[in-house]
């Protein structure tokens, strides 16, 4: 059996050169890549095209130049830096790209596009919750237009089968995903916290059967391997993203492990299943319906808070940080929200901003390390 | 047993020298921070006069922006726990600290017994810190300690954006441009920084005795403005600036004290 260190640093070369995940892809099934734009996709529509489909989530420590030409300073760097990478010409391999257009930047960014790549674009229901039968036969369409475009541009047909096949896979890796972050909470001395984030985020660039074998024998690893002391704080991290990777290590310069995260880059993902179903596209679109717990995903009982509460009980949590993407318009209304909850549920918490262009830290470092003089 | 605490912020280094955590020994500020000949001149100045020296510490702190820049430092502890220190230490009714320096602004909420229950600070932009009044006082020319007298002048308060320091400083020229008084840019200057550090306490709640501390509470056209923006009164913290330092060194007796029983 391969040592953790060997597994780690597999899924570190991956999550840290998708470029050559793509080559290394092509060069082998003959079949490119198809970019998925933050924040959610029903990705197994692609998988079922036998292409890999490979997130775009910008690039930490980009330097914008052109991209502030075509967006206004106040979007997201996450945007800005995939905008930039876009106009440097880092996407143009890609076969298509997908947009999922949860907020106003990714709106507006879906129609200023302009990749050589053909932009596939499709809209969740936003009254998903009150108006259930409705918005399930909405999404359905758009999946259905998604997947319609996708045989018009890779000249493939995908069949039912396909898709089930595709959900099946994707709902394997992410049953071996809620294991992996479990396995860490059990013995948060042992992975450290970019090695969590790498292993997670390399998912986002593998085929997913493949990415799934490999977890499998990491988790066993993990399994097996001894307990490491931990006296620090056990913290519950919630946002869009957690990058750089020096944000990571602050966390740990003060002794806080992450036992659980809420992360539309990392756990949302993976937290629920999809259902088998005989019409696949709606099953896609009932799992969509299901899904809770993200800014971006419209819904008026706001479950967000109490989701984190319960996860603060569940894994025996000293706190929650929230790590608020920098001009995310949905994380900030929702902010004032959570703030109030977990005031009455006696959760202790902290805020941190994220940028992914931040090359200084120095205002995250004083309020973690305060934070970890508080609590 | 002596203790220093060196506060070693983004525009200014400060430090306070203590003998038996109690008696204030030495002090000194000097109006450069981090990166800069601040942080020695202000250990320099500290002992200037006095028979002691930094060897003769028995624990040192450091705090601030710069604090994992001391090398002569035991112990690093963040601006925002020695503040709350230094505070509680002075104004043990405090509940709420407005901290305005250099580049940051901070709201902290104290549970009554010195504990810091909920802290924020400023993002995105260093709007409504020390940095935005002195790129005002620049535009304005009018220098950064005059501001608070020229501030009650004022006739009809100007507005002042809160969102952006480039983009306000556009708004004071043409203002400026149009005609607008000093006095009266000045005024709302104020408000402007009174407007984004009230949003920070808000987070954390208003419970009186609020205290202010930092270099900007110096600054009483900005208290002013804050006790207007809060309907409240505020109360001045002593030596504003040195509220970091103090804490630093009354935590440098306490970790002495604690070092020495273990």
């Amino acid at each position: 059996m391969s040592t953790i260190n060997e597994l780690i640093s597999r899924f570190k070369e991956i999550a840290d050169n998708p470029k050559k995940a793509m080559d290394d892809y092509r060069a082998e099934t003959g079949k490119g890549a198809v970019g998925i734009m933050p924040v959610y996709c029903p990705e197994e529509i692609v998988h079922a095209t036998g292409y890999l489909p490979i997130g775009m989530w910008g690039a930490q420590g980009k330097n914008i130049s052109k991209a502030r030409a075509l967006l206004p300073p106040f979007a997201c760097s996450i945007m800005q830096s995939s905008m930039e990478l876009q106009l440097s010409g880092v996407y143009d391999e890609l076969s298509a790209v997908i947009f999922s257009v949860p907020c106003d930047t990714l709106k507006c960014m879906s129609q200023k596009w302009k990749g050589k790549a053909p932009k596939i674009v499709f809209t969740h229901p936003q009254n998903r919750k009150a108006a259930q039968s409705a918005a399930n036969v909405f999404c359905r369409e758009e999946y259905l237009h998604v997947k319609e475009e996708l045989e018009d541009i890779l000249g493939v047909q995908i069949t039912n089968k396909d898709i089930n096949n595709s959900i099946a896979v994707y709902n394997e890796n992410r049953q071996a995903l809620r294991e992996f972050s479990d396995l860490v909470a059990e013995n948060p001395g042992l992975i450290r916290l970019r090695d969590r984030h790498a292993v997670i985020k390399a998912r986002w660039f593998m085929e997913k059967s493949r990415h799934t074998a490999l977890l499998k024998e990491l988790n066993d690893a993990i399994r097996s391997a001894e307990k490491v002391p931990f006296n620090g704080k056990r913290v519950i991290v919630s946002g869009i993203t957690l990058e750089p990777y020096e944000v990571l290590d602050i966390f740990e310069e003060f002794g806080f492990a992450i036992v659980a995260d809420d992360l539309a880059h990392e756990t949302r993902n993976f937290r629920q299943d999809v259902p088998q179903d005989e019409d696949p596209l709606m099953a896609l679109a009932r799992a969509w319906n299901l899904f809770d717990g993200c800014s971006l995903a419209t819904d008026a009982d706001k479950p967000k808070g109490r989701i984190l509460i319960d996860a603060v009980n569940k894994y025996k949590a000293d706190a929650v940080i929230i790590c608020m993407m920098k001009f995310c318009d949905p994380e900030e209304f929702d902010y004032p929200i959570l703030l109030q909850e977990f005031a009455e549920a006696g959760v202790k918490n902290l805020q941190i901003e994220i940028d992914q262009e931040t090359t200084s830290f120095e205002q995250i470092r004083t309020r973690i390390q305060t934070f970890s003089e508080v609590i | 047993m002596y203790t220093l605490g060196i506060d070693i912020g983004s525009s200014s280094s400060k430090a306070v020298l203590l003998k038996d955590g109690k008696e204030r020994v030495s002090q000194a500020v000097i109006q450069v921070g981090t990166g800069t000949s601040g942080p020695a001149r202000v250990i320099e100045e500290t002992f200037g006069g006095l028979d002691i020296t930094i060897e003769d510490m028995d624990y040192i702190v450091a705090t601030g922006y710069g604090r994992f820049s001391v090398e002569e430092a035991d112990k690093q502890i963040s601006e925002i726990s020695c503040h709350a220190k230094g505070i509680y230490y002075l104004y043990p009714t405090a509940h709420t600290i407005i901290d305005i320096g250099g580049q940051d602004a901070k709201a902290i909420r104290l549970d009554g017994k010195g504990n810091i229950g909920q802290f924020v600070m400023n993002d995105k932009c260093a709007a409504g810190t020390g940095r935005f009044l002195d790129v005002m006082s620049r535009v304005l020319e009018i220098p950064l300690s005059e501001l608070g007298d020229v501030h009650f002048k004022a006739t009809q308060w100007a507005f002042v954006s809160s969102t952006c320091t480039v983009f306000a400083e556009s708004e004071v020229i043409s203002l400026l441009s149009q005609g607008v008084s000093k006095e009266n840019i000045v005024a709302g200057v104020h408000q402007s920084v009174a407007s984004k550090a009230c949003s920070l306490v808000y987070r954390v709640g208003v419970t009186d005795d609020i205290v202010m501390c930092g270099g900007v509470a110096q600054n009483k056209g900005a208290v002013d403005a804050i006790e207007k923006e809060l309907s409240k009164k505020i109360i001045v913290a002593e030596d504003p600036q040195l509220t970091g330092a103090l804490g630093a060194a009354l935590f440098a007796y306490e970790l002495c004290n604690r070092s020495k029983r273990s």
